[in-house]
């Protein structure tokens, strides 16, 4: 009984201590993407690869870029981003969900990338 | 039997310091970044973690029981030299826990939910696993009670080391005094070990005392021109809650049943490694990296 209540009473605990971290961060959300910063991202996560092409999410959560035959995903975490590398045609025959572009990941830690892209699959650079 | 707790009894000091952190973070009077969707994955995994411990804490406690029966001498409980050299010993084994939970991707499996937040704060802290149990790495504090350290003794010196790591997960401590970060594991030693920069990859893996790290050369001091960057080598790309517990066992799970034939490989390699080498391990980022670093500054200026 005593484990019982000291759990629900660790329960109120963390309800009040999330709805404080809701108070305390309103407002203060990550700003939308611009190509800088995706840029910048995208040489921390992927160090080295050539970006050929990016495109930005029309609402500034992810991007994705083509270096070579793949395909460098970044999609918003909170005020982070989860990125990845999948096939450029996987990505560039990816469907949508809720008139968003759904990019299959394949990992179960990341299952997909769902991006608000204008156009897809982009016109891609010329070689 | 009832013994003493050093975790819960210090839960209301952790409610207390989280919200502190929170409402100072707030009002720009420290340094802390939170963010709700990451809090409550945070709190909830600590919560819950809380009930999974309970499901194996029986069966470690009475394989340490049994093997203390066994014991090699008799500790007494109450001698100081017995605290500190439980204090010492215990720290030692944690030191090679956490390298293990590291360095072996089983290990990693259970262990990878508590560096899966990209912020570090004082709720990170509580982001405890919840399949350490199943993971079976209490075997590795059972020599203690063969040694002859009661198994109370033992786990009480688990309880204060747990303890002592909570406020350490904080960037609102900068460095502390020299000779305290020379010995002990502080907010700077572990904001290294939660970082996914390649330079900060797989280093100080201390509990309490930084020594082992500093003994074991895997000490990495923190460095001011490269700020840490938190989480995962490949970040989570979702908050369920389920899959920040579970992600790496299911990632396991299918590996194996995709080429079984490197089981071996798939459980016991390092985290990322692959049969043809096609995945990132800590050694194959740590090695580009370097290069890289070597190229630029070959380079030199024009």
């Amino acid at each position: 009984m005593g484990a019982l209540i000291q759990f629900a009473v660790s329960a109120v605990a963390v309800a009040l201590m999330v709805g404080l971290a809701a108070w305390a961060t309103r407002g203060r959300g990550a700003p939308p993407l611009d190509e800088a910063t995706a840029r910048h991202w995208l040489d921390d996560e992927f160090p080295g690869r050539p970006v050929d092409g990016l495109w930005l999410a029309s609402d500034g959560k992810g991007a994705v870029a083509k270096s070579g035959d793949d395909a460098l995903v970044l999609s918003r975490m909170g005020v982070g981003y989860a990125a990845r590398k999948v096939a450029w045609a996987k990505a560039a025959g990816a469907g949508l969900e809720d008139g968003r572009v759904c990019i299959p990941l394949a990992d179960i830690a990341a299952p997909k990338a769902v991006l608000a892209m204008s156009a897809w699959p982009p016109k891609e650079p010329a070689a | 039997m009832k013994t003493l707790d050093p975790v819960t009894l210090a839960t209301p000091f952790f409610i207390a310091t989280v919200i502190l952190e929170i409402v100072l973070a707030r009002f720009g009077k420290l340094k802390a970044t939170y963010e709700t969707s990451d809090t409550a994955v945070s709190l909830t995994m600590g919560l819950v973690s809380s009930i999974a411990g309970l499901l194996t804490a029986g069966l470690s406690f009475a394989a340490a029981m049994w093997i203390y029966q066994h014991r090699l001498f008799t500790i007494p409980m109450t001698a100081i030299w017995a605290w500190i050299a439980v204090f010492l010993l215990e720290d030692l084994t944690y030191y090679w826990f956490h390298r293990l939970s590291h360095e072996r991707r089983f290990w990693w499996a259970s262990h990878v939910n508590h560096h899966s937040s990209q912020h570090y704060n004082l709720s990170t802290a509580l982001r405890q696993t919840w399949t350490g149990g199943v993971a079976g790495t209490w075997v590795l504090w059972l020599p203690l009670s063969f040694l002859g350290f009661p198994p109370a003794m033992v786990a009480i010196q688990k309880g204060i080391s747990l303890v002592y790591q909570y406020w350490i997960h904080t960037e609102a401590i900068r460095r502390l005094p020299a000779p305290f970060e020379a010995v002990f594991n502080t907010p700077s030693h572990h904001r290294v070990h939660h970082a996914r920069n390649p330079r900060y990859l797989d280093r100080n893996y201390a509990g309490i005392l930084i020594v082992w790290d500093r003994m074991f050369g895997t000490f990495q001091p923190e460095l001011d021109e490269e700020a840490c960057r938190y989480g995962l080598v490949h970040n989570l790309g979702t908050f369920n809650i389920l899959r920040v517990a579970f992600h790496e066992w299911i990632g396991i799970g299918q590996d194996i049943v995709r080429q079984p034939r490197h089981t071996l490989g798939w459980l016991f390699g390092p985290p990322g490694w692959s049969p043809d080498g096609s995945r990132d391990t800590s050694a194959s980022l740590k090695a580009r990296w370097a290069a890289r670093q070597a190229a630029g500054a070959g380079r030199g200026p024009a």
